[in-house]
């Protein structure tokens, strides 16, 4: 990384802080401060700052509206604090926003209005699979997103987080927190025509590489890799370079070789 | 030591007394972030439903630190889940979210309040300020920033770096790592 990249990288860090980037971005600024100590102190520096934002956010509630959520919220959590079995599906009912819900109660009212007076009019019936269809979309829309979402927050949190461990590798630094590795590279060659990077990882009492994800980095050589694999069964993880569509076992010198501890 | 932290320990034993002091002491805060981020009270009443059902639900996703820290990040996540849902903008244009976990020691939230950041934040230049609470309560990236602004993509970076830098000197120790 020359230095107008690592000067825009450090700029980067700021708003990475604040939360203002998209998410491949901040993915590339969080391996960026993985590897970067004078990054990591900048973003610790100006994290506080933005969390103390938040404060600012604080201000009265309308007592009605107050008191009527916080009346929901303690009925669900004193039944289930009870054992009640009734908290577990109101639980499960708080997950959803009140929109979504929203849709779900106009199917169900489509449902019995179109009971009534299907003898009446039939494109009730088209109305409410069309309803049915859009409930169903929507959940599904919002599982993916979730799911989405909770691997990004879960890559971005591992890799900063204090209690992780960092392995110095060529081009960058590999990152081990709980069952998670990342290769979190910064600085890889680039690559030539019909090549790509390939992940190996080693289990723990074996001799051989199993071959993993594929990857080709961004222009600056930065690349942010989740291991799909349990890093608590691995004893070791590699690098190397491998035609399109990967090896079965490594063809080229390794970039690295790292144990893991 | 933030008092939430001392009140999750509790919640997750399961004490509902302990659960409704937390939200008495933090609903409004993560209502207020859900209404400046979500701009529609009947949302902002959603989010923090369900903020605080997940703090009941699954005590264990804090794992220490600030406990308002937390709540804020998980209240701004969240708020950044429904815009997504909504489908209003572009995924590109919604920002990441933010990590719920970091190196902030649990006190440094007790020696602010809201008053003292929102004094902080009015001794920033206006161009300053302006950028990041758009940033952080708008839920947009920071070329939608620039563009909303029509200002240059690298002022954008800059006068957001030094704001949150004047920011935190602003704020003195009481931030301090």
């Amino acid at each position: 990384m020359n230095d107008t990249s690592q000067d825009s990288m450090m700029e980067s860090v700021a708003l990475y802080a604040l939360g203002v980037l998209p998410r491949e971005e901040a993915a590339l600024v969080a391996a960026f401060i993985a590897n970067n100590d004078e990054a990591r102190r900048e973003y610790l520096d100006l994290r506080a700052a933005a969390d103390a934002l938040a404060l600012s956010a604080d201000e009265p509630v309308d007592s009605a509206r107050s008191a009527r959520m916080k009346e929901r919220l303690m009925a669900r959590v004193r039944s289930d604090a009870a054992g009640g079995t009734a908290a577990l599906r109101r639980r499960t009912a708080a997950s959803y926003p009140a929109w979504l819900w929203g849709t779900g109660l106009a199917a169900a009212a489509a449902i019995v209005f179109s009971v009534v007076t299907v003898a009446q009019d039939v494109n009730l019936r088209g109305q409410l699979a069309q309803a049915q269809n859009t409930n169903a979309n929507l959940r599904t829309q919002l599982a993916q997103n979730d799911r989405v979402a909770s691997q990004n927050r879960r890559t971005l949190t591992d890799l900063v987080a204090a209690d992780a461990k960092v392995y110095q590798v060529t081009g960058g630094r590999v990152v081990v927190r709980g069952d998670k590795a990342y290769f979190a590279l910064s600085n890889l060659p680039p690559l030539a025509k019909g090549k790509v990077y390939q992940a190996w990882t080693q289990p723990k009492g074996a001799t051989k590489m199993v071959p993993s994800v594929t990857f080709t980095p961004d222009a600056d050589g930065v690349a942010v890799i989740a291991l799909p694999v349990d890093a608590r069964g691995v004893g070791a993880v590699a690098l190397s370079v491998e035609p399109e569509g990967g090896s079965k076992a490594p063809t080229s010198t390794p970039t690295f070789v790292r144990q893991l501890s | 030591m933030d008092p939430g932290v001392r009140l999750m320990e509790r919640v997750r034993a399961r004490d509902a007394a302990a659960f409704e002091a937390l939200y008495d002491g933090y609903h409004r805060l993560v209502f207020g972030i859900g209404l400046r981020m979500l701009g529609d009270p009947t949302l902002a009443e959603d989010l923090t439903q369900n903020v605080f059902m997940k703090v009941w639900t699954a005590p264990d996703a804090f794992r220490g630190g600030s406990f308002v820290a937390w709540v804020s990040r998980v209240a701004r996540n969240r708020a950044l889940d429904t815009l997504r849902a909504k489908a209003v903008r572009p995924e590109a244009e919604i920002p990441a979210d933010l990590p719920l976990e970091g190196a902030l020691d649990d006190d440094v939230f007790a020696r602010l309040d809201a008053q003292r950041v929102r004094d902080a934040l009015a001794k920033l230049p206006p161009e300053q300020r302006g950028l990041i609470e758009m940033g952080f309560f708008g839920g947009v990236t920071h070329q939608e920033l620039a563009r909303r602004t029509d200002t240059p993509l690298g002022t954008v970076k800059t006068r957001i770096r030094n704001g949150l830098r004047r920011l935190r000197e602003s704020l003195g120790e009481r931030v301090s790592r």
